[in-house]
């Protein structure tokens, strides 16, 4: 008993000292935490569970609110207008990831390449648009689109007639997309500009040896070896599409344009919110968007074989 | 009022809507997430306050003021001077804020609804009061005011801003609805504008100015409601009736649709107006550069030929809307904002605020300074007697336009709103003009599915 007492002491008394509470790294680490979990905690998990627990209640009116059972998502089955929304934004994500994969990561290797001088110049003038207000945007793209507007005179060069951009429900979509790709082509060749230049510069010299030629060797190395930041791309860009809700408000006003062309989930969810007040059926839709999100996201992650064990 | 929020878990009321609010924030962060910080730019909101003066004998009571209309601000400001100097009691500092149109809204509501931070006066526009006549309502009643004044009223204008026969707001103006005729071009196509009485007469003339000028006879709106709502509500249409029943599909509502449908499609004397509404940039240039004979709009419009269209002065006319029938109304009302007092106000300054807004919205000076100030038309018959509303309009043939005005309001039709006002005028602005219009569409199934869409909102 007091051998083994003895050896414990001894074995203690060979270790550091405890460093003082402030000192310990869990103790750290949770200082440095503490703040923005608390605010996360507060202002995205309280607010984004009680709104689920919103999604089953009545609200209309302020201060009345019963409990309505799963009303709010049978009432989205057959919610004309949801599933135009619907619509519109699975239109425009579809558009989106169409134009703004494939784009950027060209765009983004060629200004790698020595195809182009004044490399930098370019990326910032590519990047230009992320940083204008919204506000200027809006106004901007009003007098490009317009019927008599400069996108209508560049494709009269090559015989397109003139098309009413703002004022046609089925050109509403391709109104967003075309906004959405001089808003976000820059950012996304900043992405994909970083995922190559990770890409080490042996490679495309022992290819060069095989006799690869530019062409072969963007799409045999810089193609799949960039599949990580695609992914994050493709991730990104499908959240942006269904979360559309600035572009139709700032091109239409009133977020829903044409003959409803232009609105999306978001807008009918903030609509929904703040012109119907109906705080509960406007979860809901918060709760089925997310809930599409996120389906979404898991095949995507599925397809670009994020699960696989390499 | 406010049982839940106010008594029993103060805090709780926001909850509904910092949750929802979670939501959208989640659906409004782009792919950097701060859209809402962008969104924001440009958009602040801009403050201007009074100082108090030391000399005033009365009490200093401080009002909050929100609004969505620079020019609302400056009219307050100069009706809280007026009252001061003319007002022993109280000495109104007003603390006015200008915010976007969707923002300003918003936030009243989430103030309102969390319980604390609603201002004590508030504008609020006809297309979003009735969101908040919605279960408690968080407005004072203001019938008393009216009541003073309500003989000398165009009552109609009360009508969009009631609950139950309690009034509940007060507007900035009439919005008698109009007929604007390009003179020159009428001339141009030998059509006298007098002889224009009828629905007919009007189509008779559009395809006399069609044959033999550039122009169309007008222009329809597909991304905005005034085309179709201004001649719904002549025709003894709208949205919902005096008795509070929504009427979207009601006949008198198919019969104006069917006038419009048949201007575009069979007459073909009237176009789908310039981005799709008639405060587009490309709308103004193309009404300036006489693409069209005329428009119908409400009265606050010629504050729009002066500001944006500088060739239309002295051509533009001011008529009754053409008659569907013989005797029927020539007129109604359109847009609207309600000067509202929030129940979440001080109950000490409750009484300065209603004093305030009675001088500022219903005196006689007051609703004239409506017209030289904001250029909109007063809602008090009594004013229009006045010299500063009898003068000659040179931009408008030189005719003193307030008097004809008042000379259409005994055949002014009411425009009655109702709970889901907010949600009909969105059918009416983004669907039923759009596929009447463009797609050719028939009014009676547009106005049919227009309807159902509201209904199954409850």
């Amino acid at each position: 008993m007091s051998i083994a007492t003895t050896t414990r002491a001894a074995r203690s008394g060979a270790r550091k000292p405890k460093p003082p509470f402030f000192h310990r790294p869990p103790v750290v680490a949770a200082v440095f935490l503490l703040p923005f979990l608390a605010l996360f905690v507060v202002f995205r998990v309280y607010a984004v569970g009680y709104a689920v627990v919103l999604s089953f209640q009545d609200i209309e009116g302020i201060g009345v609110s019963e409990w309505a059972g799963l009303d709010n998502y049978r009432r989205l089955l057959t919610d004309s207008t949801f599933l135009t929304a619907l619509q519109n934004t699975a239109l425009y994500t579809v558009g989106t990831l169409l134009i703004l994969i494939p784009l950027p990561f060209v765009l983004a290797a060629v200004l790698r390449s020595k195809l182009v001088a004044r490399q930098a110049m370019f990326r910032s003038a590519f990047f230009l648009p992320v940083l204008t207000s919204l506000v200027v945007v809006g106004v901007v793209f009003s007098l490009l689109l317009a019927t008599n507007g400069l996108l209508n005179s560049f494709l009269g060069l090559f015989g397109v007639p003139e098309q009413g951009w703002l004022e046609t429900r089925h050109l509403a979509v391709p109104a967003m997309i075309i906004m959405a790709t001089w808003r976000w082509t820059g950012i996304n060749i900043i992405y994909f500009t970083t995922g190559l230049s990770n890409i080490p510069n042996e490679l495309y010299e022992s290819a060069s040896v095989d006799g690869a030629g530019p062409v072969r060797k963007f799409w045999h190395l810089s193609v799949p070896l960039s599949k990580p930041i695609i992914l994050f791309v493709t991730v990104l860009t499908l959240f942006g599409g269904f979360q559309l809700f600035v572009e139709p408000l700032i091109l239409w006003g009133t977020g829903g344009g044409p003959g409803q062309g232009g609105l999306s989930i978001v807008v009918h969810l903030y609509r929904t919110a703040f012109t119907s007040f109906q705080l509960g059926y406007a979860s809901a839709i918060g709760v089925v968007l997310a809930l599409i999100i996120m389906a979404l996201s898991i095949v995507v992650l599925k397809l670009f074989g994020f699960f696989k064990k390499d | 009022m406010l049982a839940l929020t106010r008594s029993r878990r103060p805090w709780l009321g926001s909850v509904p809507v910092f949750a929802v609010l979670a939501l959208v924030a989640a659906g409004c962060a782009g792919e950097d997430g701060n859209s809402i910080a962008e969104l924001e730019e440009g958009e602040d909101t801009e403050r201007q306050a009074m100082e108090a003066d030391p000399e005033h004998e009365g009490e200093d009571v401080e009002l909050e003021f929100w609004t969505f209309v620079d020019a609302h601000t400056d009219f307050m400001m100069a009706r809280a001077e007026e009252f001061n100097e003319q007002n022993s009691e109280y000495n109104i500092i007003l603390d006015a804020s200008t915010a976007d149109f969707e923002e300003m809204h918003d936030r009243l509501l989430i103030a309102l609804q969390s319980g604390s931070g609603a201002p004590d006066i508030v504008d609020i526009e006809i297309q979003r009061f009735a969101t908040f006549l919605r279960g408690d309502v968080p407005l004072h009643p203001l019938t008393d005011l009216v009541d003073k004044h309500r003989d000398q009223l165009v009552e109609e204008r009360t009508a969009p801003y009631q609950l139950d026969g309690v009034e509940y707001g007060i507007d900035y103006h009439l919005g008698t609805w109009v007929m604007y005729y390009n003179n020159e071009i009428l001339e141009e196509a030998g059509v006298d504008v007098d002889s224009i009485v009828t629905w007919d007469d009007y189509i008779e003339a559009g395809e006399q100015v069609v044959e033999n000028t550039d122009a169309a006879m007008t222009s329809i709106e597909t991304t905005d409601r005034f085309s179709v709502l201004g001649l719904m509500l002549q025709n003894g249409g709208g949205t919902y009736n005096e008795n509070n029943e929504l009427i979207l599909d009601s006949p008198e509502n198919v019969e104006a649709l069917q006038l419009i449908s048949d201007m575009v499609h069979e007459h073909e004397i009237a176009e789908v107006a310039e981005g799709g509404m008639h405060h587009e940039t490309s709308y103004y240039e193309a009404l300036n550069d006489g693409a069209y004979a005329s428009v119908w709009m409400p009265q606050w419009y010629v504050t729009r030929f002066k500001d944006f269209m500088p060739e239309t002065e002295g051509n533009m006319l001011i008529r009754p809307l053409p008659e569907f029938e013989s005797g029927e109304f020539i007129s109604t009302m359109g847009g609207g904002t309600g000067t509202a007092i929030t129940t979440q106000i001080d109950e000490d300054k409750l009484d300065a605020a209603k004093q305030f807004l009675e001088f500022a919205k219903l005196e006689y000076d007051s609703q004239v300074a409506l017209w030289t100030e904001l250029g909109f038309d007063p809602f008090r018959t009594d004013v229009y007697d006045d010299p500063a509303l009898t003068e000659p309009d040179p931009w408008f043939g030189g005719e003193p336009v307030m008097t004809n005005l008042r000379d259409m309001f005994d055949r002014l039709a009411p425009e009655y709103t109702g709970p889901r006002y907010p949600e009909a005028i969105v059918q009416l602005r983004e669907t039923v003009a759009y596929e009447v219009v463009e797609e050719g569409a028939s009014p009676e199934e547009a106005l049919r599915k227009a309807t159902e869409e509201v209904e199954a909102m409850d």
